[in-house]
Parts: structure tokens; sequence; C-alpha cells
């Protein structure tokens, strides 16, 4: 049967579309060998950035004598809660949680109220000196004095030893006062406008439409902030060399994690602490643990929800000031 | 209006700016202990500003426990010094105040003045107080003890506040006869720039005046000292520096480590990259987003949990010792934390552990911006997936990758300290001492101030040399600035 010449070339064009696209259908070894390799080591990677944390919770919460013959690898077993509860008697770490948890809330909330403002006042042509404050502002973050001035300038100031100095220093951060002017520029200019025409004046103008429309960058570096209020542990070295009641919980579990194994003695220190309690937790391992637990705990449960922000913030922060 | 303006008006103007200089200059001996007013004895911390011993009677009393109970020095009299300090606090405060009003229309110049010249006359009460104070305390049956001193700056302060005073007064006269405006009005710029002023205050206090103790660098001091210029040394300290063998012997040890550490970082700064491209050839988007979150959870921890971290999985008894000792292949468990070996490369495992899945996100987003037509384009010429990764994504992530790059080299002295200082044991201090670590250790753990300032200026100084150098060569190479 003769083929038609449409037929031909039909043919002809699938040959070629074939030719050009084989690589697009058929997968080689090479690229199958890639694949799986990818996915094998992406996997690893993620589990060892997991699996820490979940050895540590498991054995907070398994069988304390399981856990000291290290037999509590993968699986809990024996589940209780008598380690957590047993920390409450601790003294000096429910202090501590106290001073980071008080620190971590006004230390971020003044720090965003300040960086909106000023990100605010910025962006105000009409101020006196503007570009001059704002570059005396800015260049802040290009030098430091150094640990040791740093740390006379706090002590001249007798803010050693008291619980401000984690506060004050923070609340002008230049980093996130870029950030929200920046934010702020991209809002249209209407909208300020036509509020200023009607009257309202620069306070209001902030509070009624700027405040609002820059929350999610006031969220942005407010989770910033809160994570390194946190975390924050060589102010408290530093600073705190005389005050032991107002070390943060991330310099308590430094000291207790370089104490020799057991910590018996400072349960006992702690006050009234029933005999089984202490039973539970005999070992320093344990109450490491715990501890380490209780420090990480709130940043695990916030950075689901926060993973947005998080990744919103890395962003912003590519775009230059 | 300037045209307008009558003589009384311009040396009004003058005087105002006279005024403000004034009251500037009040409030910052408020907070330097050197010119304390207050610090009538030698019982008296020579740390404390004015401002402390105003606010905080328990700090100005807390070396007085035996004097008081001996009956050296009289209850009452501190108390006045401590009332006295308050009032001129007040009277301190009350300036600035008028100083700002003196922005304003006439109305708040008129309420300013008044303002003015009441705290001057309560800041001179209050001298006078310190005065009396001090008279008493003099009298004391144990001089030796008690030290009674007439602070030195206490006719300085004294004049300033006279100087406020009198012109506050001369203020008051001229401006009686003014017609003031029916309201309390400033000019915006003002008001916008007053607004303001409160966090230039804290940038000033916090990031400039520490610049200020820079001096130590030229002094001999040992903590609790005062600075007097008997004790100048010049730059002694730079010279030990580079002539004390056992000093010399530390800071090339200590630079070794911070040059090694920050060049392992810089020689694999392309990590971030890499991870973030092989992450996006994979095609499940749920595995990926998967992936994505939980490799950067460790960036949101701090150092000392990292170590915590270490310490239940690399420790005697944490999960690898157990599991070899329970599969009998151990007899006891291993400690590699205490281990001094190979330490650079440690730390740095640590650091990519923590921080490469979120150094990743940066380009990671950069990928999802790069116009897929190149790649439907390469895919028809015939290129297969490595040549695509190598041809289209690296070139485009390379501008990024510039930049951060840049950025790392400027940062090369500054590794931070919190890594170092967790992981530092007996085995492998001589290895982990990186500049900040010494510094740290130097100056707040053996109290040798002036040296470790000069190591902090010499630092701060490279650092910033960096920084423009680093900017100088993106602006050569890319025509753009990265700061």
């Amino acid at each position: 049967m003769a083929k038609t010449a449409q037929e031909k070339a039909d043919a002809k064009a699938e040959k070629l579309y074939k030719k050009t696209h084989k690589r697009k259908y058929q997968l080689s070894p090479g690229d199958i060998l890639f694949t799986v390799l990818n996915y094998l080591v992406f996997t690893l990677f993620t589990i060892a950035c997991i699996f820490p944390f979940y050895y540590l919770f498991i054995n907070t919460i398994s069988d304390n004598d399981m856990v000291l013959r290290g037999t509590i690898n993968f699986i809990p077993r024996g589940l209780h809660i008598g380690n957590y509860t047993a920390l409450l008697n601790v003294g000096d770490l429910s202090t501590a949680f106290l001073v980071s948890v008080t620190r971590t809330l006004l230390g971020t909330t003044l720090m965003v109220m300040a960086s909106a403002l000023v990100g605010y006042l910025v962006t105000k042509q009409e101020m006196w000196g503007r570009k001059f404050w704002y570059r005396f502002l800015i260049i802040t973050m290009y030098f430091n004095a150094g640990i040791i001035p740093v740390f006379l300038n706090m002590q001249m100031l007798g803010l050693t030893n008291s619980f401000w100095v984690y506060i004050i220093p923070g609340i002008v951060a230049p980093y996130n006062i870029i950030l929200v002017k920046t934010y702020i520029e991209s809002i249209p200019a209407d909208l300020e406008e036509s509020a200023s025409i009607d009257g309202a004046t620069h306070m209001t103008i902030f509070r009624k439409i700027i405040w609002p429309l820059c929350k999610p960058i006031l969220a942005t570096i407010a989770i910033f902030g809160a994570v390194g209020h946190w975390n924050s542990f060589t102010d408290s070295l530093i600073y705190m060399q005389s005050a032991p009641n107002l070390y943060t919980l991330q310099h308590r579990l430094y000291i207790y994690l370089n104490q020799s194994s057991n910590l018996k003695s400072l349960m006992q220190s702690g006050g009234t602490v029933s005999e089984a309690a202490m039973k539970s937790v005999l070992s320093g391992k344990i109450i490491k643990y715990t501890i380490s637990m209780v420090t990480v705990i709130p940043i695990l449960l916030v950075y689901p929800f926060m993973q947005r922000y998080f990744e919103e913030g890395i962003m912003l922060g590519a775009v230059k000031g | 209006m300037d045209k307008s303006k009558t003589v009384k008006e311009l040396a009004s103007d003058k005087l105002y700016y006279f005024i403000r200089l004034a009251v500037l200059l009040s409030v910052v001996f408020l907070f330097v202990p050197a010119l304390n007013p207050s610090r009538i004895c030698g019982l008296i911390n020579k740390n404390l500003s004015l401002f402390t011993s105003g606010v905080a009677y328990s700090t100005l009393t807390a070396d007085f426990g035996r004097a008081f109970k001996k009956g050296w020095v009289e209850n009452s009299s501190i108390q006045m010094l401590y009332v006295s300090s308050l009032v001129i606090c007040l009277g301190i405060a009350a300036n600035a105040a008028s100083g700002c009003m003196s922005l304003g229309n006439m109305k708040f110049k008129k309420l300013g003045n008044i303002i003015s010249l009441v705290g001057s006359i309560v800041e001179l009460a209050g001298m006078g107080g310190i005065y009396m104070a001090y008279v008493q305390v003099a009298a004391t049956s144990k001089p030796k003890r008690v030290e009674p001193m007439f602070p030195g700056s206490f006719w300085f302060v004294t004049v300033i506040f006279a100087l406020i005073f009198v012109a506050s007064l001369i203020q008051v006269i001229i401006t009686a006869k003014e017609k003031a405006e029916e309201k309390f009005e400033m000019e915006t710029k003002f008001r916008l720039f007053l607004m303001f002023l409160p966090f230039i205050a804290l940038v000033a206090v916090f990031s400039y005046l520490p610049l200020w103790g820079w001096r130590y660098a030229f002094f001999d001091y040992k903590v609790g000292d005062t600075l007097s210029m008997d004790k100048f040394v010049g730059f002694k300290w730079f010279t030990e520096l580079i002539k004390n063998p056992a000093t010399v012997r530390d800071i090339i040890n200590v630079l070794k480590n911070t040059l090694g550490m920050s060049f392992i970082g810089l020689a694999t700064s392309w990590l971030p990259m890499a991870f973030a491209i092989f992450l996006c050839e994979m095609k499940n988007i749920k595995f990926r987003r998967f992936v994505q979150t939980f490799t950067t959870v460790p960036n949101f921890i701090s150092w000392v949990l990292v170590y915590s971290i270490a310490f239940c999985i690399f420790s005697t008894d944490g999960f690898i010792s157990s599991i070899f000792v329970n599969l009998g292949i151990w007899q006891e468990g291993k400690n590699f934390l205490m281990d001094g070996s190979n330490t650079w490369l440690k730390m740095w495992l640590w650091g990519t552990w923590k921080g490469v899945g979120w150094s990743a996100i940066i380009y990671i987003s950069a990928i999802s911006g790069i116009d897929q037509q190149l790649y439907e384009a390469a895919t028809v010429d015939g290129a297969g997936r490595f040549q695509k990764m190598w041809n289209i994504t690296v070139p485009c992530l390379i501008p990024t990758f510039f930049v951060l790059f840049l950025m790392a080299v400027a940062n090369i002295l500054s590794n931070g300290m919190d890594q170092y200082l967790v992981f530092k044991n007996a085995t492998n201090t001589s290895s982990i001492m990186v500049l900040d670590l010494y510094v740290y250790e130097l100056g707040i753990g053996k109290g040798s101030i002036p040296l470790t300032t000069v190591v902090s200026m010499l630092k701060s100084i490279v650092s910033v040399i960096l920084l423009f150098g680093a900017n100088g060569a993106s602006k050569l190479l890319r025509g753009e600035s990265i700061i």
C-alpha cells in the first residue's frame, strides 16, 4: 500500500519529535542514580536535623532506669512526666525561665514599637535633619567598639547586674528599622496624603494607617527579635557576673551542662523535693536533657506557625535599605 | 518672617542655643560617673553616676553598712544626699523638657522658660543639699575610713546650673511682653525631630559612647581604678602586642584559629547554593517542603542548645556510645566532645549543621525567580539535567553568592564567640580559641582591660576597612554596592 505524501510527512515529523524529546521521556541510568542519591542525601540530612530533638525528647519522658542503661534509642518506653514536674522544684531554674520570658516579651514589644515608629519617622522628608540622623543611626551597623569598651560603658551607666541591660540597648535595631522603612516606602503614598488632607496628624496617620498596614513586616521582625532574645546567652554571661538571679535560661542550661555528673545537690537546694521526685531524677544526664528540652520547646512549638515569617524575613533581608 | 525679627527676638534665639547646649551638657553629666557631683566620700562607688545615686538608694548606700552601724556617718546626711541627687535629676529632666519646648511657638516658649527657671532653681537647691551633706560627712569621727572628699566637679556643675538659671530668667523677662498664641503649636519638622530624639539618644549612648572607652587602650588601667593622667602610657599596650613574647604567641595562635576557621567557611560557602540547587532538582514538592522545613530548625536554636544536642549524641552516655555499648562492640562509652583533634573541622560541621538549611532559603527563592523559558530553550537544544544546572541555574545564582561571599570576607575576623565558648574544653583550648573568645576571656575573665581594648580597637578598624574593601570590590566588579 502506497503511503500518501501526507502520511509520509507525518511519520517524519513524529520521528523528529521523538528524537528531540528523547530525554524527556526516557530516563538515563545516570539520571535515575542521581535522583535516588539526591533523595537519599536529603533524607539523611533531614534526619540528622530532627533526630537529636526526638532523641532528647524520648529520653526525658521514658523510664529513667532504662534511660540510664542507654536502652532508649529509638522508641520511648515507660512514659512519665516526672522529670518535668521535678524541675518545677528547682528554684533558680524557674527564676531563669521567668527572666527569659520577661525579657523576650518586653524586649520584643519595645523593639517592634520603636522600629515601627522610627521606620515611619525616617520616611518623612520634612523632618529636621532627616538624612543626617538616618545615617547617624544606620552607620552603627557597620562598626562596633568591641566587647570590652561596650562592657565598660554598661558599667559606667550602672546597667551591669541589672535586668534593663537585656532590654534597653536592644530597643533601637538599625537593621529592623531599614526593613520597616523599605516596607513603608512601598505603601502607596496616596493613603497618607488623603489622610493628612483630612487633617490627620503624623501620630494619627502612624497609628491608624501605617501601623495596621505594616503588620506583616512587624510580625517578621517580632519573631526574629523574640528568637534572638530567647536564645541570647552571652549578655547574661558578661553583664550578670554578680547577679545570678538574673541569669537567662540559656545561661542556666550552660552552667548545668558544665556541671559534673550528679546534680542531686541542686535539687536539694531548690527547696522541698519529695523522695519520689528525688529518686526519679537522680542522674545529671536526665536533668541536662530535661532542661534542654524545656529550653528548646518554645522554639519548636512556635516554629511551624512562624516559618512563613522567618522565610519572608530572609527575603526582605535581601532587599537593600 | 526673618526680616521682621527685632533685636530682642534675635537675642532670645541666640540665648536659646546657649540654654540647649547647657542643658545637653547637664544631661551628659547626669550619666557620667566621673562628673558625679554627689560623690562626697570614698564610700560611694566611683562608677556611680548622678542619675543612679538619685534613683537607686540601695546602690548609693551599698558600702555604708559598717559606717552606719558604727555611727561614722549619719544616716540622715546620706538620705539628704539621695534626696538632693533626686531633685537634681528632676530639675535636669525639667530643663530638658523646656529645651524641647523652646522649638515651639511663643506659647510653648513661655511655658518652657518658666519650667526651665523652676528646674534650675530646683537644681541649685539640690546642689546646696549636696554641699550640706558634704559638710556633715566631713565632720566624721573616722575620716580615714569614710574618706570625705569634695566632689571635683561640684563647682563646674553649679556654674552650669547657675548659667541656665540666669539665661532662663532673661528669657522670661524678654518674652514677658510677647503676645502668646491661643494654642501650643510647633513646626512639623521639629515635632518629627522631637519624636525621633529619644532614639537618637539611645543610639548615641549605646553605640557611640562605647567608642569613648577606647581611651582605656592608652592607660595603665586595672579593674576598679580611676583613669588619671599620671597613668597615661601612650602606645605601651600596642607595642606590648608585638613585643611581649607570651602575648605574641597567644595572638598568633588566635589569629591562626580565627583565619583558619574563617577560610574553611569561605571555601565552603558554595554549599548552601549547592543545597538549594539539588533540593530544587527534586520533583516531589511535598518532600521538598518537608526537607526545607526541618533543615532550617537548627538555625533557630542557640549555641548552648547545639552543645546540648552534641552532648546527648556524642558524650560518654549519649546516643552513639549507648548503641555501640549495647551491641557489645565497645566496652564502655566514648566521649567525642573531649577529643581535641580536628577541632576546626568539627566546628565547621556544627556550623554547617546549624546554618546550611537556612542559608539555602535565599538561593531557593532566587531559583524560583529564574525564567522558565531558559530551561525550555535549553531542553530543545538538547541540554541534559546537569548541563542545565551548570549553565543556567549556577550563573543565575552567582550575583547572590557574590554578595554573601563579600559579606563573609568582611566578617573574616568575627566568628562570634558563642559557638567556641560552649564547645571549649581542656583538650581543645589551643585550637578553638578565636579572636572574639580570646578578647572575652582576657578582658572579662582576667581583667586585662587595656590590652583587650587595643585588640578590640584594631579588630574594629580592620573590619571596617575590610567592609569598605569588599564594597569597593563589588562596585568595581558589578557596579553595585553591598552596603
